[in-house]
């Protein structure tokens, strides 16, 4: 069992250290950024079945949508989808949004899509063991881990699903060889962490769009709906945790990198967003996305 | 009274017989054809693997040329085998 657990460790170590042999080689650009759709370089035009199925695929999510995943077509270029996953409730992730970007292949659904993670804090937070800083996101089905690879009989939703998945309410046990908390309290801390960093990054940020992500409009009204409807939610996590404030706390799995709990700061920054985005829906213009917003008012 | 027919014409209607509605592949319906052909019918026929799973052929061709080793059912994961019936 120990053996077999070490064993991904080092797997896991390799493959990451992988990226900086690949420096070293010509063309590492191509090997590197290969899982990565915004660098990997792929310009090739999409076969009838690829531009079929991705419209299929995107038909199903709007018909029967998964709680919690919304997604939106590129408008320019039909390969790119925009999704954003809404950290499910009762998990360290309850109210974030999660902005991914997907990209289809040319012979899509022979080849999965290349999914990048947006929501970093331009690369400087790891929300998952697999969901990386660099935005990378590691998944048997996506070929960027071990385990049940692609099958073209799989499509968007169920890409989605799987990340939503890896999302849950413990990730420190997602990492291979972390089976059994290191120190006793450490998926309990993790999980404090990356509460902290979803209020602060997947909430603020993300409304606040301080990384300068290229969000549709249709998923940043959503997300501005939504943020009005968790707003308590989001004000009494950080009031239950105003103690933790000025506690520094480093990420197992994130490098060197962590942060000082500071939910006093992502208070005013939330109750700033609510004022601005109060002022913005009481201006009587008529702006085609009134009649949505009039009707998400009634809802709240 | 007696009718006498001057003309008639003939209509037949053809449907594979599958044991779903759609291609899980390309998600088209079987009696349709895959969307690199433009006419349902012999040119475009459907294939079943031993695991009863039944495919467009130019869709499963592709899937099982991207597979050089463990060529599997996309619907099962079983090993792929064309069922000659």
């Amino acid at each position: 069992m120990c053996v077999v657990c070490h064993l991904f460790t080092n797997l896991k170590w390799f493959s990451q250290n992988l990226d900086i042999v690949d420096m070293t080689s010509s063309n590492h650009l191509d090997i590197k950024y290969q899982w990565d759709p915004s660098r990997d370089g792929d310009s090739a035009i999409l076969t009838p079945t690829a531009s079929v199925r991705i419209k299929r695929d995107l038909l199903e999510i709007f018909k029967d949508p998964p709680p919690g995943i919304y997604v939106v077509g590129d408008e320019s270029d039909i390969r790119y989808v925009h999704a954003i996953i809404v950290g499910v409730m009762d998990t360290p992730y309850e109210g974030g949004f999660f902005y991914f970007l997907l990209k289809c292949p040319a012979d899509y659904p022979i080849l999965p899509p290349k999914v990048k993670f947006m929501t970093t804090d331009a690369g400087r937070v790891r929300f998952n063991p697999n969901l990386y800083k660099n935005g990378k996101v590691c998944l048997s089905i996506l070929g960027t881990w071990t385990g049940p690879a692609w099958s073209p009989a799989q499509q968007i939703s169920t890409v989605l699903l799987s990340i939503q998945s890896l999302m849950n309410e413990k990730p420190y046990y997602n990492e291979p060889g972390y089976d059994r908390e290191r120190t006793p309290g450490d998926a309990k801390r993790y999980n404090e962490y990356l509460r902290h960093e979803t209020l602060r990054v997947a909430v603020c940020g993300m409304l606040e769009n301080e990384c300068h992500l290229s969000i549709p409009p249709q998923l940043v009204e959503m997300m501005e709906s939504t943020f009005l409807q968790f707003f308590d939610l989001y004000t009494e996590t950080c009031r239950d945790n105003l103690r933790s404030d000025g506690e520094f706390y480093i990420d197992p799995f994130g490098g060197n990198t962590g942060c000082n709990f500071e939910y006093t700061k992502i208070l005013e920054r939330l109750e700033t967003i609510r004022s601005n985005l109060q002022k913005k829906q009481n201006i009587p213009v008529s702006l085609p996305f009134t009649d949505g917003e009039g009707s998400d008012e009634k809802d709240v | 009274m007696k009718v006498t027919i001057k003309k008639w014409t003939g209509v037949a209607t053809w449907k594979w017989v599958a044991n779903d509605d759609n291609c899980g592949i390309c998600r088209m319906a079987f009696d349709g054809c895959c969307p690199d052909c433009k006419l349902p019918g012999d040119d475009c026929p459907l294939v079943w693997g031993q695991c009863s799973h039944c495919f467009h052929m130019h869709c499963i061709v592709k899937w099982l040329q991207s597979q050089p080793v463990n060529q599997q059912c996309p619907m099962c994961r079983q090993e792929w085998k064309f069922n000659n019936k």
